[in-house]
């Protein structure tokens, strides 16, 4: 039960949301735009979010895109976690968002939703980031684009009334060897205890983690210590281990301690398949 | 004819359930029903110094504000200790504090949105040990002026403790000096959660000429129906209480709250018809749990392996009411050695308060909880003396001849064959591959093993009845006040009317909703009795029916009573078949070849009422707990990885002497869902507190239950001893699935990784924990 009534607005263009939105917020009535609308329910209902009007987003065709085009793969903030794993258009991307809540949820939960979500995980960025994705946003002032690692520092840093059209990578990017691993408490469907994202490109191994900390990141630090040739794989580690952007999180999920562990070993577990160039399925 | 007993009967209500049809308490729409939702406490201990409700009163839609101060009365099912809402203080984190009363449920939320409610924070009693700390706070320091609900509860003035029960067996000094080896663990096992599919709810209505009308996803209505005449004061035969089918309940609909709120929520707007609803996060944290528990076993043995003694203290955590759990602590105390013959025991059961969500009965009613520990020190022990661990438990399982820990003689008729379980289990588990096998890249398959045995620990009064109606065809109708919680309980009731009936299974119905008006008084739909009981009322019914049929046809058929026999809804005579009559000529009573009539109507009634119930003697425990109880024998398989620390089920098995099989596919859906239960509570579920009491995972986000995909091969076998006073030999086994499950994975986990696992749930965290003493 949603205990407050609110407008529902179906733009069917860019423009139009954008001038939906500052309409509404003029009348004061606190706008959200939204797609798959889980998170607005499962938080509504519990009085963490209050809004008198939703902006649905997903009728807005450059918003539901999910095609290669030229040498770019361009995909929708409003295309889903299932339509995205489905496509196999890019493997990571589609078997990390595939360990995202459950399939009925992932049949709602949208890519940009993912990771606009006040939920500290975001795992759905983390491909994006390693892909150096260019993001494309709706702005008061028209459409600008960016790389996506602009705009996302630890969440996404756009401003009130701008909305995220689409994400546009370099396919290459969805045929590079990968790793992914996300590590729950004891339960397929949940939050990571630590989820690991990582790549192999022409000459390096690019990584994203999640679960770890607060946010979710890609961090340059943590990549050069793992490539770096000149130290064995467990000193990379270490290394890693001191240059995590804040201290590794402790709640009901696992304690700082058990993350590092499980962190390490399956930072090690990424290296030695990385470093051989074989893709690996997710496990657990 | 065939029999009906031992055949897969499909459930009565499967097409309703399978289609959506079904209806549940909270599916019925009614048109002006009003809404009620509560506002409950952020604390998990504080003074209540003011409650504002001004704000919600001047919303549009908002009738009415309850408080506790309105109802300054205390209620319980063991002791009075529960206000309906906290009164001046809070005593966990979820407790009902308002309630509001609106013309609908968004508006009845806004309006608990703006309920003010200051609070003085008081320190918490957190865990077990802080309870019993001689120095600790009290949760309710007037314990020692309470009334007791039932008479055999023993709450301690001036400390924490609920309850404390008592088994004294044997001469414990006898005990420990014919003992070569004694071993000693401790065990916790935190509180959790029912997790019924359908959350708890309650209508109300008070009609203008005083009825109470109450409709209620109740294990007990009955109950309800007398716990509202204790507290209001009104006419049991004014209260009515309505029970569709329920969405699972596993215990944790045998406690009454919702419906005390819904009556004083329908009081507040002149007797309108009021509905309350848990959220799910209202059914977790408001609303009653799974209790937590916490145990010392140290158990002394003979080099061979044969029991001497054991020494046992068992303390649950009730949460912030006693509720059930002080009858729990007794139920633990009763079977406290697990189905092991031991001549010298001590033991001692408490139950305490402490600032968590209260605790009532749960699938297993303690035994769940003691057999986890008892079971993980035979383990220990088998271990310890180099015994296989099968082989320690069949030397010592419970036989006839011998005594229960409460001095019950045993006999097979009140237990069944425990080592026949242990025998067919061995082989269902391949025991003999080995109990750890390794299979390479740092991962071990092991198996553990665990028995149980549980009685019903019910009230030496519960009762139970049956009517019988005819339709015009000859088709039976059952009446039973028995709830069909989801395990198809009533389908195997039916087929025990159809059987001593001789008549198809298709010409007998059962009706499902419950109401308390009509429908004979069934104690409560609990203890895995209900079939044993609402059956043996069905029985003295068919039996009462079979008398008029005999006796009418007698008259039709011109021959004496005793010449007859019925199968397929006819009399005839014995010795010659051909001569019958149908029982549609004798149901609405005997039209004869001149018109005149006879007879009359055919009604059938039967009772049950449990014999030989004894209460535990208060300094030695020596009584009778439940009628018989059921054992078995149960495995779980797992593939553990001995660096990660993770693992995966392969098996869980059971070997359960069921006395009877009624229904097979029944039955063995019934133990296994237990037994997925087991594995929930085995490998994650648990509350998980704050150092301020306050409960963390309140949602399905975060407590985590088993889902499809993660489920083991079940296998599920029978030994088939009877219980002779039972009907068809039937015993009761509906909560037995859970019991040994928990105990055997973490033999199964301990037995792989080396470890002693003595904490529930076994998380890889927790594992790793042990075994690196966190050190990376």
């Amino acid at each position: 039960m949603i205990p407050f009534d609110f407008d529902y607005y179906r733009p069917e263009s860019i423009k139009e949301a954008i001038d939906i939105f500052y309409e509404l917020d003029k009348q004061g009535k606190n706008p959200l735009y939204y797609s798959g609308g889980s998170e607005i329910i499962s938080m509504a209902r519990v009085n963490n979010v209050q809004t008198e009007a939703v902006i649905d987003i997903k009728y807005i065709p450059e918003c539901k895109v999910l095609k290669l085009e030229g040498n770019n793969l361009i995909i929708g903030s409003a295309v889903t976690l299932s339509n995205i794993t489905e496509s196999k258009l890019f493997p990571l991307l589609g078997q990390t968002v595939a360990r995202i809540a459950d399939h009925t949820m992932q049949c709602k939960i949208t890519i940009g939703g993912n990771i606009n979500s006040t939920i500290i995980y975001r795992e759905g960025v983390l491909p994006l980031l390693l892909s150096d994705s260019l993001v494309e946003i709706a702005t008061k002032n028209g459409i600008i684009t960016m790389p996506l690692k602009e705009i996302f520092d630890r969440r996404v840093q756009i401003k009130r009334g701008e909305f995220i059209i689409r994400f546009i990578l370099d396919k290459k990017y969805s045929s590079f060897p990968f790793f992914h691993v996300k590590i729950t408490k004891n339960e397929k469907i949940d939050y990571p205890v630590v989820t690991i994202v990582a790549m192999k490109t022409e000459n390096e191994i690019k990584v994203g983690l999640s679960g770890v900390c607060t946010f979710p990141f890609r961090s340059e630090l943590i990549e050069k210590e793992l490539n770096d040739a000149n130290k064995t794989w467990q000193e990379r580690i270490n290394n890693v281990i001191k240059k995590l952007p804040e201290p590794i999180i402790s709640d009901i999920y696992a304690s700082n301690k058990y993350r590092e562990f499980v962190l390490r070993n399956n930072l090690l577990k990424m290296l030695e398949m990385l470093e051989g160039d074989i893709n690996v399925e997710s496990t657990r | 004819m065939e029999f009906t007993i031992g055949r897969n009967i499909q459930r009565k209500e499967a097409w309703d359930k399978v289609t959506g049809v079904a209806k549940y308490t909270n599916d019925e729409q009614t048109i002006g029903i009003l809404h009620a939702k509560l506002v409950t406490s952020t604390y998990a201990h504080a003074k209540i110094k003011s409650i504002n409700v001004n704000k919600a009163y001047k919303l549009d839609g908002v009738l009415a504000v309850i408080i506790g101060k309105d109802y300054n009365f205390l209620t319980g099912s063991s002791i009075y200790d529960r206000p309906i809402l906290a009164v001046d203080k809070v005593r966990y984190y979820g407790e009902p504090v308002a309630i509001v009363v609106a013309y609908s449920e968004m508006i009845a939320k806004k309006g608990a949105n703006l309920i003010e409610v200051e609070y003085e924070e008081l320190p918490v009693v957190n865990t077990i040990e802080q309870a019993l700390d001689k120095n600790s706070i009290l949760v309710h320091k007037d314990l020692g002026k309470y009334k007791k609900v039932i008479e055999d509860v023993y709450p301690e003035a001036n400390t924490n403790i609920a309850n404390r029960c008592k088994i004294r067996k044997g001469d414990m000094n006898v005990g420990w000096s014919c003992s070569d080896v004694v071993v000693e663990m401790d065990f916790r096992l935190p509180q959790s959660d029912h997790m019924a599919m359908e959350t708890r709810t309650s209508q109300a209505q008070i009609h203008p000429n005083g009825d109470v009308v109450i409709i209620t996803s109740s294990q007990g209505p009955f109950d309800v129906k007398k716990e509202i005449n204790t507290y209001f004061g009104v006419d049991e035969s004014k209260v009515i209480v309505k029970t569709p089918l329920l969405g699972g309940a596993f215990g944790g609909k045998a406690a009454v709250q919702l419906e005390l709120l819904a009556y004083i929520a329908s009081k507040a707007v002149d007797g309108r018809r009021v509905k309350i609803v848990n959220t799910r996060e209202e059914d977790i944290s408001a609303s009653p749990c799974h209790a937590g528990f916490k145990a010392k076993v140290k158990l002394g043995a003979r080099k061979d392996g044969t029991l001497q003694a054991a020494e046992l203290t068992y303390i649950m955590d009730s949460g912030a009411y006693a509720n059930s759990a002080t009858r729990m602590a007794q139920s633990a105390a009763s079977s406290c050695t697990g189905p092991y013959h031991i001549d010298n025991v001590w033991c001692d059961s408490l139950c305490v308060y402490t600032n968590h969500t209260y605790a009532t009965s749960f699938r297993g009613f303690g035994h769940q909880s003691f057999t986890f520990c008892i079971e993980r020190t035979m383990d220990k022990l088998a271990q310890t003396l180099g015994i296989d661990p099968i082989d320690l438990r069949y030397k010592n399982a419970i036989l006839p001849g011998q005594s229960s820990p409460t001095q019950v003689k045993i006999s097979w008729s009140n237990t069944g064959n425990l080592q026949e379980c242990i025998i067919k289990l061995k082989d269902l588990i391949r025991w003999n591959e080995g109990q750890v096998i390794d299979i390479g890249n740092n991962k071990v398959r092991a198996k553990g093993i665990s028995c149980f045995w549980k009685t019903s620990n019910s009230p030496s009064d519960a009762v139970s009845g049956v009517l019988l109606t005819f339709n015009s065809d000859g088709s039976i109708n059952i009446n039973c006040g028995a709830i069909e919680c989801g395990p198809g309980t009533k389908t195997m009731i039916a087929q025990i009317v159809a059987e001593k009936m001789n008549m198809n299974i298709d010409d007998v119905n059962i009706k499902f909703d419950v109401d308390t008006q009509t429908a004979p008084k069934t104690w409560k739909t609990v203890a895995s009795m209900t079939i044993q009981m609402v059956g043996s009322a069905a029985l003295r019914a068919c039996e009462d029916v079979i008398k008029q049929l005999k006796d009418a046809a007698g008259i039709v058929l011109r021959c004496s009573p005793e010449d007859l026999d019925i199968v397929n809804k006819k009399v005839y005579v014995r010795h010659e078949p051909n001569i019958y009559v149908d029982f549609k000529y004798l149901v609405y009573g005997i039209k004869l070849p001149g018109g005149n009539s006879i007879g009359g109507q055919i009604l059938g009634r039967g009772s049950y009422i449990v014999r030989h119930i004894a209460p535990l003697n208060p300094e030695n425990g020596i009584g009778k707990p439940g009628p018989a109880w059921t054992l078995g024998a149960q495995a779980v398989e797992v593939e553990f990885d001995t660096i990660e620390c993770t693992y995966r089920l392969i098996k869980a098995a059971t070997v359960i002497d069921v006395g009877r099989i009624i229904n097979p596919k029944l039955v063995r859906s019934q133990i296994l869902g237990g037994m997925c239960m087991g594995l929930g509570l085995g490998t994650r579920e648990a509350f998980e507190y704050t150092d301020k009491g306050i409960l963390l995972d309140t949602s399905l986000r975060s407590y985590k239950v088993m889902h499809l995909g993660e489920q083991p091969d079940y296998l599920v076998d029978y030994v088939e001893t009877p219980q002779i006073d039972a009907p068809y030999g039937v015993r009761g086994f509906e909560e037995h699935g859970i019991l040994g499950i928990p105990s055997a994975l973490a033999n199964a986990l301990t037995a792989a990784s080396g470890i002693d696992l003595n904490q529930l749930p076994i998380t890889p965290e927790y594992i790793w924990m042990l075994k690196t003493g966190g050190k990376i």
